[in-house]
């Protein structure tokens, strides 16, 4: 009788393989994947959560510490990416709440005060694109954590799907969040993103 | 209407910011932790080496002074410190789920509640009296035996004690801070 061949576990369908057939890959190469595959934007997450360089660059490096020592226990039952962001985000809050801690005047926009935030009239200045991409940083550094990750997971062009999927929020409060999210960048950017081109 | 293209291009907009191009090896990844774990063990041997110095000094002035009142402080500093000490080696943080498996909304909560619960309740006050209360009993004690330099000591217990009201406060507003973003997150989620 012919045997069927093992399941060939690829970045995309890791998610969907069963723990007990996933084959043994390595604390490393598993990283080494990681890394090839997300790098970027795990670079623009950091960005998006840290303002100050240094500070900027030590978050980066327990990023990936963590991103190589969590996959001792990578298993399979979610996707790489799922994963990859998982951690990343994690690892950045607990950084956010450190910065944080004793800083009386640390509070976070909620989406609802970002709504209430006057859109921009300045066309002169947000012409610029990096004027502009500096003003969205500066608005996703200021939210709340997790309307920081739902938005920056929609900028790497995650579906609400896998957003709910690494946050733990329900596909329609993602969709909720997300269209709220748009409505803020709408009225944000519409005029400089559009002239700037 | 006139922005629905928009968030595409701010989603390229996004994509096009500089990177600074950092990269990581498992090694060099390895050595960093290596890195981490000999910078905590130094912190620990700095803590042993203050708390035991400190422990040292309250039991010679235990047997160095004849008042009752300053040997009850000293030993009540010596037996402080030495909870202290062990307190530090013990006693963990509520430990955080793993960074991988846990959702982030399940993470940052659970983050909130630790930080929150390391400003208030036992841990607060235990740190507070175990550090307020033998210093001023050895210092009344100290006043008894030598009545010259009471002023000073008096104003070293006025300044002990509002210390510890200003750290309470400190501590107790931010766990008040951290209970509000719990709230506000709990709320959020029912919200939508």
């Amino acid at each position: 009788m012919r045997k069927e061949p093992p399941p060939v576990v690829t970045t995309s369908n890791v998610g969907n393989v069963e723990p007990r057939q996933h084959p043994k890959t390595g604390q490393n190469e598993w990283y080494q994947q990681a890394v090839g595959d997300y790098d970027t934007a795990l670079d623009r997450l950091a960005h998006a959560y840290e303002a100050d360089p240094d500070r900027r660059r030590d978050l980066l490096q327990e990023i990936h510490l963590a991103l190589w020592r969590s996959f001792e226990k990578f298993d399979g039952r979610c996707s790489l990416r799922t994963w990859v962001y998982r951690v990343a985000h994690n690892v950045a809050a607990s950084h956010v709440i450190r910065q944080t801690k004793w800083k009386k005047n640390a509070a976070f926009l909620t989406l609802e005060e970002a709504e209430a935030q006057p859109g921009n009239e300045n066309v002169e200045v947000s012409a610029d694109r990096h004027q502009a991409l500096a003003r969205l940083l500066a608005l996703i550094q200021r939210l709340e954590l997790v309307d920081r990750q739902v938005i920056l997971a929609y900028l790497e062009d995650l579906d609400a799907e896998s957003i709910g999927e690494i946050t733990g929020l329900s596909t329609a409060n993602v969709w909720t969040r997300i269209h709220r999210i748009k409505n803020v960048l709408v009225r944000q950017f519409h005029t400089g993103v559009r002239d700037a081109r | 209407m006139p922005g629905e293209c928009l968030p595409d291009d701010v989603q390229i907009l996004w994509r096009e910011m500089e990177m600074s191009s950092l990269t990581f090896s498992p090694d060099q990844l390895r050595r960093e932790m290596e890195k981490l774990q000999v910078g905590s063990r130094r912190k620990s041997i700095i803590v042993a080496v203050v708390g035991w110095s400190l422990i040292a000094a309250f039991a010679v002035f235990f047997f160095l002074f004849d008042n009752t009142l300053a040997r009850i402080g000293s030993a009540l500093s010596v037996a402080g410190f030495a909870y202290m000490l062990v307190y530090m080696r013990r006693a963990k943080w509520r430990a955080l789920p793993d960074v991988g498996p846990t959702e982030c909304i399940r993470f940052y909560r659970t983050e909130l509640e630790r930080h929150r619960d390391s400003c208030r309740g036992m841990r607060l006050w235990s740190w507070i009296l175990i550090v307020m209360a033998p210093w001023i009993i050895f210092n009344l004690g100290f006043m008894q035996v030598h009545p010259e330099v009471a002023p000073v000591l008096w104003f070293d217990c006025g300044f002990i004690v509002a210390a510890a009201a200003f750290v309470a406060h400190k501590w107790l507003s931010t766990a008040r801070r951290y209970q509000d973003r719990i709230d506000m997150l709990d709320a959020s989620q029912k919200g939508s």
